[in-house]
């Protein structure tokens, strides 16, 4: 039994040592200067969403059809939109939906995705030809059809909205998980811990997913985008949250007719749409660049 | 990548959208209220245009959506009725300026003393684009094939028009007599409509090998060219019509779904009118060098009450609801002086329209106090979420401000929203304490927009008030002579409806069109129609 205890030690030896990685990933992301920048934009936002509710100059929600579209001043720094909701409270108060959302659609896509492709990966055969397959499957069609079909099954509501967007992103994850399985499987050291008699989900656990780490979370990253993207677009299309409850996608959605005659009613929540996904996206760059030793910024 | 397609898109509409708006501050609105007539300073003046430029023989009308077909009898909306105008006539039409009945086919009628039979004598030598003659025997032809047993069920307007038809008789080639199985005031005024009342070609109901949907023939100042679906429908002047010839040589609708595009267009030039504006982009339009037509429109926007449920069963409950929202402002704030708010459910200039009835009035604190007394803390909306021509900020948005008011009172509601189409379902299934609609008059009768609150049907009477007294009262009204008296029964019935709150009017829209500064002489009628034979580009 001795060998047995000792295998484990061993093992680590064929990690490279994790301290000195992670530093150097820090060091090379603080020298992307977008990365860096798209970071402290999404800490802020961070802090605006668990704050920002508390702060608002105006209730979100409460209508003032006497002070309906006026135009960006001292009072109303965004503007009203046409039911003279506060535009500034409103995106600001929106920036929690769309994070919140984002991260819960994100942790459904990534958990069932990062299980069904180190299943299908490690295991391979038949079981990889079933799971790809469905993936595959989900992939022909585009996502954001797929997901306003489920929210047409499943009904209107943000809670819907996070399933949707959550399982319409599944086969992202699965497939990059599946073949970083594939290749990581085939190392000298997941040869060494099947051999000392470790069972195939431990060895998922603690060999293949610790290396299979930095492209989920560069995958995490850029799904943060593309769920609050895919979010914006439910909105636009009247399948988000319901009226009155701030959405930028909503809000944009029903400031469309206004394009002409109070364009600040569409520019704020868009603003607000493209400055989160553009920082989510470079933030997702930089990262790539930062995990990866060929590309990282010296 | 491919998902991030639009924010370019998006980028690129804000910063249009900024430029116009910057584009917007240094100049104020020019806005011409036109008669009903458009453009009539010109009309004298003009020689008529007849050969010479030719793009000044073509004028192009856009609208949002292709007509649902040709054939006046089995059609229901308003982008088949504008192109049916151009092409048919009926024996009557209205005057340019209102609903007061003029001849037409007809040249003149007489109502018998009962009331129950109408002789009308027709304009002889007219012809049908086909080359056959109009004569009694086509109107009965046309009218035969909408009373049973001939009418089929996708005939959606022959029970309105010719609903109280008995039989048709013929008397001699231009002189036809029908006979009523009731007295109906409105009579006169349903056969002047674009929908069920025009007359086809009898031969080309029955040829057979061309379906009348989509090969219209019939004796009006234009006649049917080509219909490419979804692109547009053309037309050429009749040259052998009986009245005044037609000034334009080709009209053609286009179709152009897009609000925005249609505004595009008509700045850019191609086309030299358009309709289903709206107060958004009336500003771009005058901009643009346009002229914009604006008159008062026979349509009613309305909130309406689930009567059957137990929470609005009572006039109280109604009542303290309607006090919670204050229609003026609401009016002002969504639809920008495009709108009249509306004081009972009839249009101003609709006969029976009465200035002393008076709704529920804004009353905040009344209202709390009621809805608390009536227990009310939560109620289920439903409304439709695309622009309708009584309401043009959609059902949605109306909805979204009611429920402000609600919320300052202490009332929480809830919206579903729903496409038109499954809208009118879910008006039908009844699961809803208030519901939001609107109607567009036919006629200019009091009794089609009055006798909504008595319809058994609930698609019509949403909010399915069944009052005996009321039902009696507007059956009496349809039997009675147009006058005053006819006036004064309808004013007592908007009083009882008004004091019994069951629906909420909110407004009348304005009819809107937009238009190039060289066009003159078309019609855009109160009923919604557009009339293009006297229609003129310089």
């Amino acid at each position: 039994m001795s060998e047995l205890e000792l295998a484990p030690a061993t093992d680590e030896t064929f990690h490279e040592k994790p301290d000195n990685q992670w530093l150097e990933m820090w060091r090379s992301l603080v020298a992307n200067r977008a990365a860096l920048v798209s970071l402290a934009f999404i800490g802020l936002l961070a802090l605006i969403a668990v704050f920002g509710p508390y702060l608002v100059p105006y209730n979100p929600v409460e209508t003032d059809m006497a002070h309906a579209l006026k135009s960006p001043s001292a009072q109303h720094w965004f503007g009203t939109d046409q039911l003279g909701m506060d535009i500034f409270s409103r995106v600001i108060v929106g920036a929690r939906v769309s994070l919140t959302v984002g991260i819960l659609a994100v942790m459904i896509a990534m958990t069932v995705g990062v299980i069904l492709g180190s299943i299908a990966g490690y295991v391979g055969g038949r079981v990889d030809t079933v799971i790809m397959r469905l993936m595959d499957i989900m992939l022909a069609i585009p996502s954001i059809l797929l997901a306003i079909t489920l929210m047409a099954a499943l009904g209107k509501g943000i809670d819907k909205a996070v399933i949707a967007i959550g399982l319409v992103s599944i086969p992202e994850y699965a497939r990059i998980v599946r073949s970083n399985t594939l290749s990581i499987k085939e190392n000298d050291y997941v040869a060494a811990a099947r051999i000392v008699g470790n069972s195939n989900a431990r060895i998922i656990a603690r060999h293949v997913l610790p290396n299979a780490l930095s492209v989920i979370i560069v995958r995490t990253t850029l799904g943060m985008s593309s769920a609050i993207l895919d979010l914006a677009a439910l909105g636009f299309l009247g399948m988000g949250v319901q009226p009155p409850q701030a959405e930028w996608g909503d809000m944009l959605g029903r400031a469309r007719g206004f394009i002409f005659q109070a364009p600040y009613t569409l520019f704020f929540p868009g603003m607000a749409i493209t400055l989160t996904v553009l920082a989510f996206n470079l933030l997702g760059d930089g990262l790539r660049d930062a995990f990866d030793p060929k590309s990282r910024v010296k | 990548m491919k998902r991030y397609g639009w924010l370019p898109a998006l980028g690129l509409a804000l910063v249009l959208g900024t430029g116009l708006l910057l584009a917007g501050c240094n100049s104020g609105t020019t806005t011409t209220t036109a008669p009903a007539v458009g453009g009539s300073t010109t009309e004298s003046t003009a020689p008529p245009e007849t050969g010479g430029n030719a793009a000044n023989d073509t004028f192009t009308y856009a609208q949002g959506a292709d007509p649902r077909g040709l054939d006046p009898a089995l059609v229901d909306d308003g982008e088949s009725s504008k192109v049916i105008s151009n092409i048919y006539e009926g024996l009557l039409k209205y005057a340019a300026d209102s609903t007061k009945v003029e001849p037409s086919l007809a040249e003149s009628w007489q109502v018998s003393p009962d009331g129950l039979s109408y002789t009308f004598k027709l304009k002889q030598g007219v012809k049908f684009q086909d080359g056959t003659d109009f004569n009694a025997e086509a109107v009965k032809f046309n009218i035969d094939r909408q009373i049973p047993p001939k009418a089929t069920a996708d005939m959606s307007y022959g029970p309105f028009v010719y609903g109280s038809v008995k039989d048709v008789v013929v008397v001699d080639p231009s002189t036809v007599t029908i006979n009523l199985t009731q007295k109906n005031t409105a009579f006169l005024a349903n056969l002047a409509m674009s929908l069920a009342a025009p007359i086809v070609s009898p031969k080309a109901l029955t040829d057979g090998s061309n379906s009348v949907m989509e090969n219209p023939v019939g004796t009006g100042p234009y006649k049917f060219v080509k219909w490419n679906k979804g692109e547009n429908v053309v037309l050429v002047r009749n040259d052998d019509y009986w009245g005044e010839k037609a000034k334009t040589k080709n009209v053609i609708f286009r179709i152009i779904p897009d609000n925005s595009a249609r505004v595009l267009a008509l700045n850019a030039g191609e086309v030299d009118m358009i309709d289903g504006i709206d107060a958004t982009v009336v500003n771009t339009i005058t901009q643009g060098g346009n002229k914009l037509f604006e008159a008062p429109g026979m349509n009613v926007n309305y909130m309406a009450y689930n009567t059957t449920t137990e929470m609005f069963k009572t006039v109280e409950a109604r009542t303290a609801l309607s006090q919670a929202i204050n229609v003026e402002e609401l009016v002002q704030s969504l639809y920008q002086g495009y709108s009249e708010k509306a004081t009972t459910i009839l249009p101003t200039f609709v006969p029976g329209y009465d200035a002393t009835v008076k709704q529920v009035g804004y009353d905040p604190a009344a209202a709390k106090a009621g809805l608390a007394k009536a227990g009310i803390t939560k109620v289920h909306m439903i409304a439709y979420s695309n622009p309708r021509p009584y309401n043009a900020a959609t059902g949605a948005t109306l909805a979204a401000a009611i429920q402000g008011y609600l919320q300052k009172v202490g009332v929480e509601a809830t919206i579903d929203t729903f496409d038109w189409t499954t809208y009118k379902e879910k008006v039908k299934a009844g699961d809803f304490d208030i519901g939001f609609y609107g109607w567009i008059g036919d006629n200019g009768d009091p009794d089609n927009f009055l006798n909504l609150l008595a319809d058994k049907d609930p698609t019509m009477n949403i909010a399915r008030w069944q009052d005996p007294k009321y039902i009696a009262d507007i059956k009496a009204a349809l039997a009675m002579p147009n006058g005053p008296e006819r006036d004064a029964a309808y004013g007592a019935m908007e009083k009882y409806v008004a004091e019994r709150a069951v629906w909420l009017p909110i407004s009348h829209a304005k009819t809107l069109a937009g238009y190039r500064p060289n066009v003159s002489g078309f019609i855009y009628h109160v009923t919604g129609n557009v009339f293009l034979s006297q229609a003129v580009k310089q």
